[in-house]
């Protein structure tokens, strides 16, 4: 899809054997000698391209695969089968210098070392990636201005807020200019103001340096910051690849409804037009599906004293979670979208 | 080159990182001071009794005291720490910001932590070497010399090849802190030469646990009471056990990455 695409992987598949026991003594007794083994499909012949510049949402629940798809694209895992390319590179075979253009973060854990200053892991960064001291120096300085490090700094990392590590370890991720950047949820844990300001600043280094960002998070609101773009996969399995907005669309066969009445309800069962979201004080909130939105509405407009009545697409939360409760089953039928967009 | 630069800037955010703990430096003094008064202490209770010990003189038991703390500094300075630090990493999945890093896991493994207060007992082992090398006098010629520093060099590379190999096992079992328990409590043993003990306790701390190699042999090399094969022997272990480990380092490593599954 794009001219030169910096992330391209095709088919790539992960198997994970994992040792099964069974609960109790014997079990595990027996187990000692000879372990039962299952194959896990953590991520199932996934394709997908990223182009220069891109930011890009990659979202699922839990054990969908994401974080192993990260960690083979950032060379800390050999897939099973299929390939990627990312920069050119064979992330798995760790070219130095594929990692000196590339980072990881990951939101949940920590690479700052825990008993010395920020800046002095900072100082550890630029050695191991041989960064000269005239590009460090304003690097590490336009790094303290966007993210308001100044304070923290000289404050060993055990003394520093969740917030306050995140931010330097985004920094600290960043002293070499890389071109790619796999984050892990880079936002987890934190709050609003937090977020946002974090938010921003990816937004702000992408723009700025032209970096390819993958970004993966739990919370719609950064993918609606930040991805114009989204790659949602389950079960290993990538269901959605697309526009945010094109999201809804695909996967929620239902509109929303809020409805402001004039006098109340007046008793009247509201179940033969739609499911009920939500009721209070003469406002009440429908799910309605999308195909059937023109004709409730009609009913809804004669029937009632309407005061209001406005027609949404559903919260984006609540798209994803159907999605995620649905599925796989959007795979099993086959797709014209999906093979438009191929 | 890189890789020196890189090691000193270890040590120069180790030596930042640890002024923090001052109450460390005193206790250090004050522990490595005990242990040198135990050594010393042993050494007169045994002297007092009798000239040679397994045919050691007082001055080359001196010079054993010596290697013994200079050796035992280095592993709790750098080696040891380190080795713990990895472990915790590969427990803790940080392990995976060392292998997306440009330089080579094994070396970024081997230095990332250093204790510098540990120091203190290599510092104490100068002036013990020192005394023993006056008391050696004539024996100690330019040969012995030059033997002693090959050999020490070999039992130090032996010594960290040893613990990375044990660490390494860390990728398969996870939780292997313990494993470092089994070097440090067999350590001990190499402030008297091995030759005094009973013979399967001599070949478990040759062969087993190469505690021998590190002090018993640097140490036979100062009265140049060592000979050839022993030397030929020590340098071959250590150029093998280095190659073995850094084998071992890399199938470790696949291991981790799904590579070799």
């Amino acid at each position: 899809m794009e001219q030169n695409p910096v992330i391209q992987i095709e088919e790539l598949s992960k198997v994970y054997t994992v040792n099964e026991r069974e609960a109790g003594l014997v079990a595990a007794m027996r187990s000692l000698v000879k372990r039962k083994t299952r194959d896990v499909n953590a991520v199932d012949a996934i394709s997908f391209s990223v182009g220069e510049g891109e930011i890009v949402g990659f979202l699922g629940p839990n054990g969908a695969g994401k974080t192993t798809t990260l960690k083979m694209l950032s060379g800390l895992l050999h897939p099973t089968g299929g390939s990627a390319t990312v920069l050119g590179f064979r992330p798995w075979e760790r070219n130095r210098d594929y990692l000196r253009r590339m980072t990881l973060v990951m939101g949940q854990r920590n690479q700052l070392v825990w008993d010395i200053p920020v800046i002095d892991t900072f100082e550890l960064n630029r050695a191991v990636y041989r960064i000269p001291e005239e590009q460090y120096r304003p690097v590490v300085e336009e790094l303290t201005e966007l993210l308001e490090l100044e304070p923290l700094l000289r404050k060993p990392t055990r003394n520093l807020s969740l917030g306050e590590r995140m931010k330097c370890e985004i920094a600290a991720a960043l002293l070499h200019r890389p071109s790619v950047l796999f984050l892990d949820e880079p936002t987890i844990g934190l709050d609003v103001t937090m977020q946002r300001r974090i938010r921003r600043f990816i937004t702000d280094y992408n723009q700025r340096t032209g970096a390819t960002v993958i970004l993966t998070s739990h919370y719609m609101a950064d993918v609606e910051a930040l991805c114009k773009r989204v790659i949602v996969i389950h079960h290993g399995k990538l269901l959605y690849d697309g526009e945010l907005t094109g999201l809804a669309d695909r996967f929620a066969p239902f509109k929303t409804v809020e409805v402001k009445l004039q006098n109340g309800l007046d008793g009247r069962p509201l179940a033969q037009y739609g499911e009920l979201m939500a009721h209070s004080e003469g406002r009440i909130t429908l799910r309605i599906p999308k195909v059937d939105t023109a004709a409730v509405t009609g009913r809804l407009l004669a029937d009632l004293d309407v005061a209001d009545l406005t027609v949404q697409d559903p919260p984006i939360e609540d798209v994803i979670e159907h999605v995620f409760s649905q599925s796989p089953s959007p795979l099993d039928a086959p797709d014209p979208q999906k093979i438009q967009s191929e | 080159m890189y890789y020196f630069r890189l090691f000193a800037t270890y040590v120069r955010v180790g030596i930042l990182g640890e002024l923090e703990y001052r109450a460390n430096f005193w206790i250090n003094i004050i522990q490595s001071a005990l242990d040198l008064c135990v050594a010393l202490g042993g050494i007169a209770v045994v002297f007092s009794h009798t000239d040679t010990l397994g045919g050691w003189r007082q001055e080359e038991l001196l010079a054993l005291i010596g290697v013994y703390f200079l050796i035992g500094g280095l592993i709790r300075t750098l080696i040891r720490p380190s080795m713990i630090q990895f472990m915790e990493d590969v427990r803790q999945g940080t392990l995976d910001f060392k292998l997306t890093k440009p330089a080579d896991s094994q070396v970024l493994v081997s230095i990332q932590r250093i204790e510098i207060w540990r120091l203190v007992d290599v510092l104490i082992s100068l002036p013990v070497l020192g005394i023993a090398f006056l008391r050696l006098g004539a024996s100690l010629g330019p040969i012995e010399s030059a033997v002693f520093a090959v050999t020490l060099l070999s039992g130090a590379l032996i010594i960290y090849s040893f613990w990375l190999m044990l660490s390494t096992c860390a990728f398969w079992f996870v939780k292997v802190e313990n494993i470092q328990v089994i070097f440090m409590s067999m350590w001990p043993a190499g402030r008297w030469p091995v030759n005094i003990y009973p013979t399967w306790l001599r070949a478990v701390l040759t062969f087993l646990v190469p505690v021998a190699f590190a002090t018993t042999v640097p140490a036979s090399a100062v009265s140049g009471r060592i000979t050839g094969a022993t030397l030929i022997g020590t340098v071959a272990l250590a150029a093998a056990m280095l190659l073995v480990s850094r084998w071992f380092w890399r199938v470790g490593i696949r291991f981790y990455s799904g590579a070799s599954a």
